[in-house]
């Protein structure tokens, strides 16, 4: 098992924590147990929380802040950063090719039904060129470590991708509460991504207006992550907006504000594909806004990410991802896939099934960490229903081999204690450039021997320092 | 702005003022109780009657007892107008528009409501009930200083005080129509001898009885008491004073958007009819009339300024 912060060899600290190793060693351990408390307090007082579907006494819940940061060197950076941005580049071209002229399908690449049939494939988005020849503005990726150099993408989420707030108010309340730390080590700035998304989003805007009015779009105040959308509004200066607060006009979108209807031009929405307009999608649905998504595909608003953007990140496709990017970039990936067997295929199903308590098997739609199997944390009676669901339905499931994750160090009650982590940086696509903010959003799974960082299933977060050199 | 940002950060403003109107209420009928010989039952029961609560309360309770009507009024969940209720409602409409709002605006409510939620998740304790009252007052007013000190003084500004204000007038006329009969000459015959008490309880409602007898010299008399509590400008919870404050906001959300809007001569009519009152000195017994009225057409402007901007 791999240890970002202790060097087996030495006993010591490895470089990128050499001077964190010294500065834990020289500190109070009660009065870091009563920081941690203070840390709690800060965000609770700040409001930073998140609610938990399906919880009913509890509505708003903090999500646990480990206060020891995450270490990552200039040059383990600059392989991930490498490889995201080859990965999201890939990612583009994929989701631009497979909504016109699906040559990777013609290429034999990708079997036909399998982006066709797909539930996350959208047909209204075919032959339809999204302002700026962008689909998916923001990108998470989910990566996870397993030694010095071994780097795997567990997942891309190219639809809404949430947890961006965390990685900066975790910086903000480190910044408050160990000022010392940073001027001992020099760390790559996260503050400042509110202003680059909003100047990516208006890049992309730019074929529809100079100087665009831009919107965050929120389903509300019951959303899990409506702390993070009021936080992203906020910082970047722009009105908070639910459906009902648009209307079509002319085919234009408008806001109702109290002066009157004023028009919108780009829309950061974080709600989902089906919940954007009950004409074009969910008929059911109230937080959309009727006629959206033909103003969209009239090019007068831009929609980030581009609505069927979820084809990209469906875990049935996830397997295919060292071939698509070799398929568009012309070159071989440079970050790990996880070897991957699609259940639906009937020798991957035997496979899967005659090695399930070795196996981490996950819904093909699934997300948050809910309906997933981790087979070496699970108990005879778990696998043996898991088994059922699987042969019942196997076309919905996709297995992966159970990777030893790295630890780093948490701070517990006895003391500092490792524990796994993974990764998810933030990416942001415009036609001049896709950047990365350095570090991300680091996910902990709080108890001891997990692998499931979710913070749904009790998983914390961390700062996450990239060093400038 | 939104629309809807304009609705919650009204409603905000109208709750958080209400939920300190409430506590003064109690404040002042605490030291009635506390300093007069009968039960106070009568005033505990007035309480929970010129809020309009009667019937969920004596659904639920048998009897106007002090703690009856404090738990009732400051801690019952399913008491819509209860301090807590309307914190919990403030703090979720500012929820909404965070963005609206400066960090010490949002922290201010935040903080409050996390320190009621802690006071007053138990039955209270009358020993614990002064020190209760007296900080949601205090968080009210750090809500009024941030707002003030930190916020730009721009349409959303004046949103959130015409929801104060409006709020704040239809407190004073419910508090002046539950009493007013008290006012009534005849009422001193009545009850054989003015009724001090009833007055001062009045005056402490609406934080004002130092000013009352610092500009009265100690005379208490029922006109004055009116007179004051209706038309004197320099006092912050008079119908007047809040009517120019009211009339002032309308005025500066005109001059933003450029026209006149119906909410603007409703509120320039209304506060006509206040100074036409005072310049006819006004007979007590029109009295009654003259705050059904105010209470009606205060209600109606709400309703006005809803349609006018789009609140909804």
């Amino acid at each position: 098992m791999f240890d970002e912060m202790i060097d087996p060899d030495s006993d010591g600290a490895r470089q990128p924590y050499a001077s964190m190793f010294e500065w834990l060693n020289e500190q109070n351990f009660s009065k870091l147990c009563n920081q941690s408390k203070q840390a709690e307090e800060l965000f609770r007082r700040i409001g930073i929380t998140f609610n938990v579907y399906g919880q009913k006494d509890e509505q708003e819940r903090l999500i646990p802040f480990d206060i020891i940061p995450r270490i990552l060197s200039a040059q383990e950076w600059r392989v991930m950063e490498a490889g995201i941005v080859q990965r999201v580049a890939a990612i583009n071209a994929f989701l631009d090719d497979v909504y016109n002229a699906q040559e990777i399908i013609k290429a034999g690449i990708i079997p036909s039904d399998l982006i066709n049939r797909n539930k996350a494939f959208l047909p209204q988005m075919c032959g339809f060129k999204p302002p700026g020849g962008i689909y998916t503005h923001v990108v998470g990726v989910d990566i996870v470590r397993t030694d010095v150099n071994e780097f795997f993408v567990l997942e891309d989420n190219a639809r809404v991708p949430s947890g961006v707030s965390y990685m900066i108010e975790n910086r903000a309340t480190m910044l408050q509460m160990f000022p010392e730390l940073f001027t001992s080590n020099h760390i790559k700035q996260v503050s400042n991504y509110p202003k680059q998304l909003f100047r990516s989003l208006a890049a992309g805007a730019r074929d529809i207006a100079d100087n665009p009015n831009i919107a965050v779009l929120t389903p509300g105040i019951f959303n899990s992550a409506y702390y993070e959308h009021s936080f992203l509004a906020d910082e970047m200066g722009v009105d908070l907006l639910q459906g009902s607060d648009l209307e079509v006009r002319d085919g234009k979108v408008m806001i109702r504000t109290t002066a009157g209807i004023e028009p919108v031009d780009v829309i950061y929405r974080r709600i989902d594909d089906e919940f954007i307009d009950p004409l074009s999608f969910d008929p059911q649905s109230v937080l959309g806004t009727p006629g959206l998504f033909d103003a969209y595909r009239s090019g007068n608003v831009m929609l980030a990410n581009a609505p069927g953007s979820g084809i990209a990140d469906d875990k049935a496709i996830y397997s295919y991802m060292p071939a698509i990017i070799e398929f568009y970039m012309g070159a071989k990936p440079l970050l790990n896939n996880i070897p991957t067997w699609r259940c639906g295929n009937p020798d991957d199903l035997g496979y899967v099934l005659d090695n399930l308590a070795e196996l981490v098997v996950k819904e093909v739609h699934g997300s948050g960490g809910y309906g997933m199997l981790v087979g070496p944390a699970s108990s005879q009676r778990e696998l043996a229903r898991f088994r059922q669901k699987l042969i019942a339905n196997p076309d919905n499931y996709v297995a992966q081999p159970t990777l030893s994750l790295s630890t780093v160090p948490i701070l517990t009650k006895a003391g500092l204690a490792p524990r796994h982590v993974d990764l998810r940086p933030f990416v942001l696509v415009s036609p001049n450039e896709i950047s990365v903010t350095p570090g991300g959003l680091t996910r902990v799974a709080l108890k001891k021997g997990s692998l499931v960082v979710n913070s749904s299933q009790g998983g914390g977060t961390k700062d996450t320092w990239v060093l400038e050199y | 702005m939104l629309g809807r940002y304009a609705d919650n950060l009204y409603w905000m403003a109208r709750y958080l003022e209400r939920s300190e109107n409430m506590a003064r209420r109690i404040d002042a009928t605490l030291h009635h109780a506390l300093t007069q010989t009968n039960d106070g039952a009568a005033e505990w029961s007035s309480v929970i009657v010129s809020n309009g609560n009667a019937a969920l309360f004596n659904e639920k309770f048998s009897g106007h007892s002090m703690a009856n009507v404090i738990n009732f009024v400051l801690r019952d969940q399913a008491n819509t107008n209860s301090v807590m209720s309307l914190l919990g409602k403030a703090r979720q409409n500012a929820r909404i528009v965070r963005t609206a709002l400066t960090q010490e605006v949002w922290q201010s409510l935040n903080e409050s409501w996390i320190s009621y939620e802690n006071a007053l998740k138990r039955p209270i304790n009358i020993r614990d009930l002064p020190a209760i009252l007296e900080s949601i007052v205090k968080g009210s007013s750090l809500f009024r200083g941030a707002l003030y000190g930190t916020m730009l003084h721009n349409d959303i500004f004046n949103f959130v005080r015409l929801g104060t204000f409006i709020e704040r007038a239809d407190n004073t006329a419910r508090i002046i129509d539950a009493k007013y009969h008290r006012l009534l000459p005849t009422a001193s015959a009545l009850v054989g001898g003015p009724d001090q008490s009833q007055w001062e309880v009045m005056l402490r409602s609406v934080a004002a009885w130092r000013s009352f007898n610092w500009l009265n010299k100690g005379r208490l008399d029922p006109v004055g008491v009116a007179i004051f509590l209706i038309f004197d400008k320099r006092m912050p919870r008079s119908l007047s004073f809040c009517y120019k404050e009211i009339s002032s906001n309308l005025h500066d959300l005109e001059m933003a958007y450029g026209r006149q809007y119906d909410a603007g001569d409703t509120a320039r009519a209304l506060a006509q009819t206040i100074k036409d009152g005072e310049q006819n000195n006004i007979h007590m017994s029109n009295l009654h009339d003259f705050i059904t009225s105010f209470i009606s057409t205060n209600n109606q402007l709400s309703l006005t300024i809803a349609k006018d901007f789009n609140l909804n």
